[in-house]
C-alpha cells in the first residue's frame, strides 16, 4: 500500500513515479523488452496490472489540493457519468449488500469498539446509500425507492439477459459455457424482474430482500449463539493454544463423554429412578426396601455410607431396591419392563452415538487434507488474527502460533528422519517384549490379590487394608505402569502421535487385564452367592412359616405381619455387583484427583518456590514440571466409562455419580493443566479425527456389554430383590409383557422373529453387506490417495519446470552480470527515464544480442550462478523510490547476499 | 457515536477522497470521526504515536509494520486522505462491481490484488518485491519469539520458501505469495465494515 501511495505522490510531483506503481512492469512498457523477456512473471503481469497507470493519473489530484484539482474533478465526474450505465444498478447494489451481510460476521466487531450498539437499520441505510454515492456522484436521498435512471438500467440489463437466453442456442460456445451462461442469465432475470414491477411488485421485491437480509442476520446471530452455547469452548481453546491440539483433544473427548453421560443420566433418571421414587412403594414397606435389623444401628455411620452400605444400599440407587410389581402407581407404569428396556437402550444409545461420531469423524478426515501444500506459508502469512485487541488474547494467540509451529516442526522432522532400520527394529521388539512381561506380571498380581480378597471376605475381622486390597493394587498399577511403559517406549523412537497410539494400546491392555480379572473375581463371588441363595430362600420361607404358624398366639386375632427389617433375606448379588462398581468408580476418581494434586500441583509448587533455595535447578533439572499425561487420562476416561456401562444396569445411580465426576474433573483438570503443567517437549498435532479414542471406546463398550448380557441371559435373578425377582431369567420380563400387554398375533410375530432360522440368515446377510461396503470404501480411499498423489506430482512438475526456466534465465542474466556493473546501472536508468537514455538502452540490447555465445559457454561450464542474483529479473521498478544511489547499490548488495545463502537451498 | 451533528462536520477534500477510495459519505464521516479521535492534539494529522495508542496494533506482532504502511516515504505524519487511502484497502469487495468493471478503469483499492499487496508489503521489509528468507525470519521472530530455537526458525523459513517458491530464486515474490494464498478468502478476511 505504501508503495502505491508513494507512487501517487511521485506522480503528483513530476509524473515519473508511474514506474513505481505497484505493478512493477507497467512502467517499462514503453520499450523495456529485455527485462520483460527475462522475467517469466512479467508475462502474467501486464494483464493484471493494466489498470494501474490510469488510476495513478486519476488519483493524483486528490492528494494535492491545488489548482488543477477542479478541472480533474470535473473530468472525473464526466468519467463517472460515462461509467454509470455499466457500473451501477440498484439490483446489484442490493445483491452486494446482501453478500456483505453474510460476510460481515467476522469483521463486524473489528473496526472499532464503539459501533457495537448501533442499530441494524442504520447499517442498512448506509449500505443502500453507499454504492450509489460511489457510482453517481450525486448524494441521493436514499431509501428503498429506486431512481428512474437505475430502473432503466436494470430494465435494459434484464432485456439483454432475456435476449441472451433466447439466442443461447445459436451461440458457438461449448456446452459447459452455454449452461453456465444460461444459468446466470436466468438467475439474474429472476432476481431483478421483481424490482421493475410497478407498485406491488416492487414492494414485494423489497420485502423479499428485507426478509432475506433478516434471515441472514438471524442465521449469523444464531451461529454466534450456538458457538457460545458450546460448553467450555473457551477453556479448551485456551488449553489448545498453550499445550497443542493433542492435549486439547483429551478435553474435547471429555466434553463429548460428558454429553453422552448426560443423555444416559436423563434416560435412567427419567425412566427408572424418578418413577420409582414417585410412584413405587415407599421405603420401609417391604423387606427389600428396608435396612435389616442387624445393620440398622450403624446404617447411618459415615464409614458405612462411604462403602455404599447401610441406607445407600437400600435406596433407589441400586438394583435391589426395586420391586417386582408389574405396574406401579396410578399411571400403571411398567417398572420392571422400563428397567430392562432402559438397561438395553443405554447400550444401544452408546453404541449408536459412538459409531456415528466415528463415521462423521472419518468423513471429515477424508474431505480435508488437501491444503497440505502450503502449510508453512499459511502459518507464516495468515496466522495472526488482526482483530485481537486484548493483550491477554494476544498472549494466547502468540502461544498458539508458537505451538502450531512446533507441531509442524515435529511433523517435518519426522518425515525427514533417517535412521538405522535394524537397530530400531531390534529396539522395538525389545520394548514390546518388556511390556508384555510387565502386562503378564500385573495380570498375575491382580489375579493373586483377587484370590486373597475372596479369602478375606470369608473372614470376620479384616483390616481396612485387607478389605480394599484389590482397589489399592489396581490403582497402584494404574499409577505406575503407564510411566514405566512410557520409559520403555522411549526406546522405540516413534513419532509422538504414533507413540501415543502404541502407548494407548498398551495401557489399554493393562487396564483390560485388570478389568477382566476384576470381573472374573466378581463372577466367582456371584456364583458363590447364587449357590447359597437356595439355602437362604428355604430359611426365609421357613422363618415366615414359623412366624405365622407358631403357637402361643391367639388364633382369633391375626398376627401383625412380620416387620420387614426382621425378614431374613438373600445376599442379592446384583446389588453387590453394583456396589462394587460404585466403589471402584469413586476410588478411581479420588485416586485421579489426588494424583493430580500431589503429582502435578504440589510438585509444581515445590519446583516453583523451592527453586531459588535449592542446590540445582529444579525447573530444568530433575523434578521439573509435569507434562500432561494424555494417554493415561484418555484411557482412564475410557475405562471409567466401561465401568459405568457395566455397572449402570445394577446400580442406576452410577451414571449420576459419573456425571458429577466428569463435571468436576473438567474444571479440576483444566485448572491443573493451566496452573501446573508444562507443554510437551515435542508438541505434536493430534490426528484430525480422534477416531483412535473412539475405537478404543467402542471396544470397551463391546467388552462391557458382554458380562452384562451374560448375566441377563444366563444367570437367575435373586429371589427377593430387584425388579426381576421371582422370574427364572431377567429377559423373561419381555415375554411377560408381550404375552400380557400385546395382542396375540404380535406375540406370534415376535416368536417368529426370534426363530434361529431367521436370525442366522439375517446375521449372514449383515456380514456380507459389511464385507461389501468395506471393500468399496477401501477402493474409494485408494483412488483418493492416488488422486492426491497425482496432484502432488503435478505440482512438483510445475515447480521444477518453472525453476528450470528461471535457471535458464539466470544463465542469461548471469552473463549480463558478467558484462559489467555498468550495464546494470544502465538498465536501471533506462527504466527510470526511457527516452533520454534510448542510446544506452540500445547498448544494452546490443550486449544482449552478444550474449548467446557467452550464455552457451556459461551453460557448458557448471551449474548456473544464483538465479536470484539477477537485477533484470527482479521487478525492476519497485525499488527506485529513494533515489538513484540506493537503487543502484541495492541489487548488488542483496544479490550477493542471496547468492551467499544459495547453497542452503 | 458522533452521529449527532455529524452532518455538520465538513471533511476536507471529501468528494475527491470518496471518489478515489469508493467509501460512501457515511462511512467517510465515520472514518473522519475516528481520525479526529485518534488525533489527540488536534494537529490535523496523525503521528506514529497516535496510531500506537490503538490496542489492537499495540499487541500485534506486525503492528509496527502496519503503522509504517501509513507513513510512506518515512514521513512522520499522515493526513486524512492518506489515512483513508490506507483503509480503503479494507473496504469490502462488491463482487459484481469487480466483475463488470470497465477494464480501463483503475483497479479499486479494495480489489483482491491490492489487499494482497498490502499484506505482502507488511512482510516485504526492504520493498524489493520479494519476501526473502531473511525477512521471513524477522517476521517469525516477531510472532514466535524466543520459544523456538533459531535453527527451527530457520527450518521453518526454509520450508516456507520451499513451498511457495516456484521459480527457485529462494524468495517469495508477490505472484508466488498470491498463489500460496490462493485458497484463502482474502476478500472476506481483509475487509472491515465501517458502520455509520
Amino acid at each position: 500500500m505504501s508503495l502505491q501511495s508513494k507512487g501517487l505522490e511521485d506522480e503528483a510531483r513530476g509524473g515519473r513515479g508511474r514506474v513505481r506503481s505497484s505493478c512493477p512492469h507497467t512502467g517499462d512498457r514503453s520499450g523495456q523488452r529485455p527485462s520483460r523477456k527475462l522475467d517469466p512473471k512479467t508475462k502474467a503481469a501486464p494483464g493484471r496490472c493494466r489498470a494501474w497507470p490510469g488510476r495513478t493519473e486519476r488519483t493524483a489530484g486528490s492528494s494535492r489540493p491545488g489548482s488543477p484539482q477542479r478541472k480533474q474533478l470535473e473530468r472525473k465526474r464526466g468519467h463517472e457519468l460515462l461509467r454509470a450505465p455499466e457500473r451501477s444498478s440498484a439490483g446489484r447494489t442490493r445483491d452486494s449488500r446482501r453478500k456483505r451481510d453474510g460476510r460481515a460476521s467476522l469483521k463486524e466487531q473489528s473496526s472499532s469498539a464503539e459501533k457495537k450498539g448501533l442499530p441494524r437499520k442504520e447499517e442498512a441505510w448506509e449500505q443502500l446509500r453507499k454504492p450509489r454515492s460511489v457510482s453517481l456522484a450525486s448524494s441521493g436521498s436514499g431509501g428503498e425507492s429506486l431512481s428512474e435512471e437505475e430502473l432503466a438500467q436494470i430494465l435494459e440489463q434484464v432485456e439483454e439477459k432475456k435476449k441472451l437466453i433466447a439466442t443461447m442456442r445459436n451461440k458457438p460456445w461449448p456446452m459447459a459455457k452455454k449452461l453456465t451462461e444460461l444459468r446466470e442469465a436466468q438467475e439474474f432475470v429472476e432476481k431483478y424482474e421483481g424490482a421493475l414491477g410497478k407498485g406491488k411488485g416492487k414492494r414485494l421485491y423489497a420485502c423479499r430482500m428485507l426478509m432475506a437480509k433478516k434471515w441472514v442476520k438471524f442465521k449469523r446471530d444464531f451461529d454466534n449463539f450456538k458457538m457460545q452455547c458450546i460448553p467450555w469452548e473457551m477453556k479448551i481453546k485456551d488449553i489448545e493454544s498453550h499445550f497443542g491440539s493433542s492435549v486439547a483433544s483429551y478435553f474435547i473427548f471429555l466434553r463429548w463423554m460428558y454429553g453422552v453421560n448426560l443423555v444416559l443420566f436423563g434416560l435412567i433418571f427419567g425412566l427408572v429412578i424418578i418413577p420409582e421414587v414417585l410412584m413405587g412403594v415407599p421405603y420401609g414397606s417391604i423387606p427389600r426396601k428396608t435396612v435389616p435389623r442387624a445393620e440398622q444401628e450403624k446404617a447411618m455411620d459415615f464409614s458405612v455410607l462411604w462403602d455404599f452400605e447401610g441406607y445407600i444400599k437400600y435406596s433407589a440407587l441400586f438394583y435391589g431396591y426395586y420391586n417386582n410389581q408389574r405396574t406401579i402407581g396410578w399411571l400403571r407404569y411398567r417398572l420392571p419392563m422400563a428397567y430392562f428396556m432402559v438397561g438395553v437402550s443405554v447400550f444401544g444409545y452408546s453404541l449408536m452415538i459412538v459409531i456415528r461420531s466415528m463415521a462423521s469423524n472419518s468423513q471429515g478426515s477424508t474431505s480435508e487434507g488437501e491444503s497440505d501444500n502450503f502449510t508453512f506459508s499459511f502459518k507464516m502469512f495468515t496466522s495472526w488474527d488482526y482483530l485481537i485487541g486484548n493483550s491477554e488474547t494476544a498472549d494466547s494467540k502468540y502461544a498458539s502460533i508458537t505451538t502450531s509451529f512446533k507441531e509442524s516442526i515435529v511433523d517435518e522432522q519426522e518425515s525427514n528422519k533417517e535412521e538405522n532400520v535394524h537397530l530400531t527394529r531390534f529396539l522395538r521388539v525389545l520394548a514390546n517384549f518388556l511390556i508384555i512381561c510387565c502386562l503378564c506380571g500385573s495380570g498375575y498380581l491382580i489375579y493373586f490379590v483377587v484370590k486373597r480378597s475372596q479369602e478375606f471376605s470369608k473372614m470376620q475381622n479384616v483390616s481396612w487394608y485387607e478389605r480394599n486390597e484389590v482397589e489399592i493394587v489396581m490403582s497402584l498399577l494404574g499409577m505406575f505402569c503407564p510411566p514405566l511403559f512410557e520409559t520403555i517406549a522411549a526406546l522405540e523412537n516413534y513419532h509422538p502421535r504414533i507413540g501415543l497410539k502404541w502407548q494407548l494400546g498398551r495401557i489399554f491392555a493393562l487396564f483390560l487385564g485388570n478389568l477382566y480379572t476384576f470381573l472374573l473375581a466378581l463372577m466367582d463371588d456371584v456364583h458363590l452367592k447364587l449357590s447359597k441363595e437356595e439355602a437362604i430362600k428355604n430359611i426365609t420361607h421357613w422363618t415366615l412359616f414359623n412366624y405365622y404358624n407358631s403357637s402361643g398366639w391367639n388364633e382369633s386375632v391375626p398376627r401383625p405381619p412380620l416387620h420387614p427389617a426382621d425378614v431374613p433375606r438373600g445376599s442379592c448379588w446384583e446389588t453387590a455387583v453394583g456396589i462394587e462398581f460404585m466403589r471402584l468408580t469413586v476410588s478411581d476418581m479420588l485416586v485421579t484427583y489426588i494424583t493430580i494434586l500431589v503429582g502435578d500441583f504440589l510438585r509444581a509448587c515445590f519446583v516453583r518456590f523451592m527453586n531459588h533455595c535449592w542446590c540445582w535447578d529444579l525447573e530444568a533439572g530433575f523434578p521439573s514440571y509435569a507434562e500432561f499425561d494424555i494417554s493415561g487420562n484418555v484411557l482412564g476416561l475410557i475405562f471409567n466409562q466401561g465401568m459405568i456401562w457395566m455397572g449402570s444396569f445394577y446400580a442406576p445411580g452410577l451414571v449420576g455419580i459419573n456425571v458429577l465426576r466428569l463435571l468436576t474433573s473438567m474444571y479440576f483438570q483444566c485448572w491443573a493443566v493451566m496452573s501446573s503443567n508444562v507443554p510437551h517437549e515435542r508438541v505434536f498435532k493430534a490426528s484430525r479425527s480422534n477416531n483412535f479414542y473412539m475405537g478404543l471406546l467402542l471396544l470397551v463398550l463391546f467388552l462391557s456389554l458382554l458380562p452384562v448380557a451374560y448375566t441377563i441371559m444366563s444367570l437367575p435373578p435373586s429371589f427377593d430383590c430387584g425388579p426381576f425377582s421371582g422370574k427364572n431369567r431377567m429377559y423373561d420380563v419381555l415375554h411377560e409383557t408381550i404375552e400380557n400387554d400385546f395382542p396375540t398375533f404380535l406375540g406370534k410375530i415376535f416368536a417368529f422373529l426370534a426363530n434361529p432360522g431367521l436370525i442366522i440368515p439375517a446375521i449372514l446377510l449383515m456380514f456380507l453387506a459389511i464385507y461389501y461396503l468395506n471393500s468399496v470404501s477401501k477402493s474409494l480411499s485408494r483412488a483418493n490417495a492416488q488422486l492426491r498423489k497425482k496432484i502432488q506430482a503435478l505440482r512438483e512438475v510445475e515447480k521444477s519446470h518453472k525453476s528450470l526456466k528461471s535457471k535458464a534465465m539466470a544463465r542469461d542474466s548471469g552473463d549480463t552480470l558478467e558484462s559489467g556493473s555498468k550495464n546494470a546501472t544502465q538498465l536501471q536508468l533506462t527504466k527510470e527515464e526511457t527516452t533520454p537514455h534510448s542510446a544506452s538502452q540500445s547498448q544494452t540490447l546490443d550486449k544482449k544480442a552478444q550474449d548467446p555465445g557467452t550464455a552457451s559457454s556459461a551453460a557448458s561450464r557448471t551449474v548456473p550462478p544464483a538465479p536470484r542474483s539477477l537485477p533484470g529479473s527482479r521487478p525492476p521498478g519497485v525499488r527506485k523510490d529513494s533515489g538513484q544511489a540506493r537503487s543502484q547499490a541495492h541489487p548488488w548488495r542483496s544479490g550477493s547476499g542471496k547468492s551467499a545463502q544459495r547453497p542452503r537451498h | 457515536m458522533g452521529s449527532s451533528g455529524s452532518h455538520a462536520t465538513v471533511i476536507p477534500d471529501g468528494d475527491s477522497i470518496r471518489r478515489e477510495t469508493g467509501f460512501s459519505q457515511a462511512s467517510l464521516l465515520r472514518l473522519y470521526h475516528r481520525f479526529r479521535a485518534l488525533d489527540r492534539n488536534k494537529k490535523g494529522y496523525l503521528s506514529r504515536m497516535d496510531l500506537q495508542q490503538i490496542g489492537a496494533l499495540a499487541v500485534n506482532p506486525l503492528g509496527d509494520r502496519i503503522i509504517d504502511s501509513f507513513f510512506p516515504d518515512g514521513s512522520q505524519r499522515v493526513d486524512f486522505s492518506g489515512f483513508v487511502r490506507v483503509l480503503a484497502h479494507f473496504r469490502p469487495v462488491d463482487e459484481e462491481e469487480a466483475g463488470i468493471r470497465d477494464p480501463k478503469q483503475p483497479e479499486p483499492l479494495n480489489s483482491r490484488m491490492n489487499k494482497l499487496r498490502f499484506a505482502f508489503q507488511l512482510y516485504d521489509l526492504d520493498r524489493d518485491g520479494k519476501i526473502s528468507r531473511h525477512e521471513m525470519l524477522q517476521v517469525l521472530r516477531l510472532m514466535v519469539g524466543v520459544q523456538v530455537t533459531e535453527e527451527q526458525l530457520e527450518s521453518i523459513a526454509d520450508r516456507t520458501v520451499q513451498e511457495a517458491d516456484e521459480d527457485g530464486d529462494g524468495a517469495v515474490s508477490f505472484l508466488e505469495f498470491t498463489k500460496s494464498l490462493e485458497k484463502m478468502n482474502i476478500e472476506q478476511k481483509m475487509s472491515i465494515r465501517i458502520l455509520k
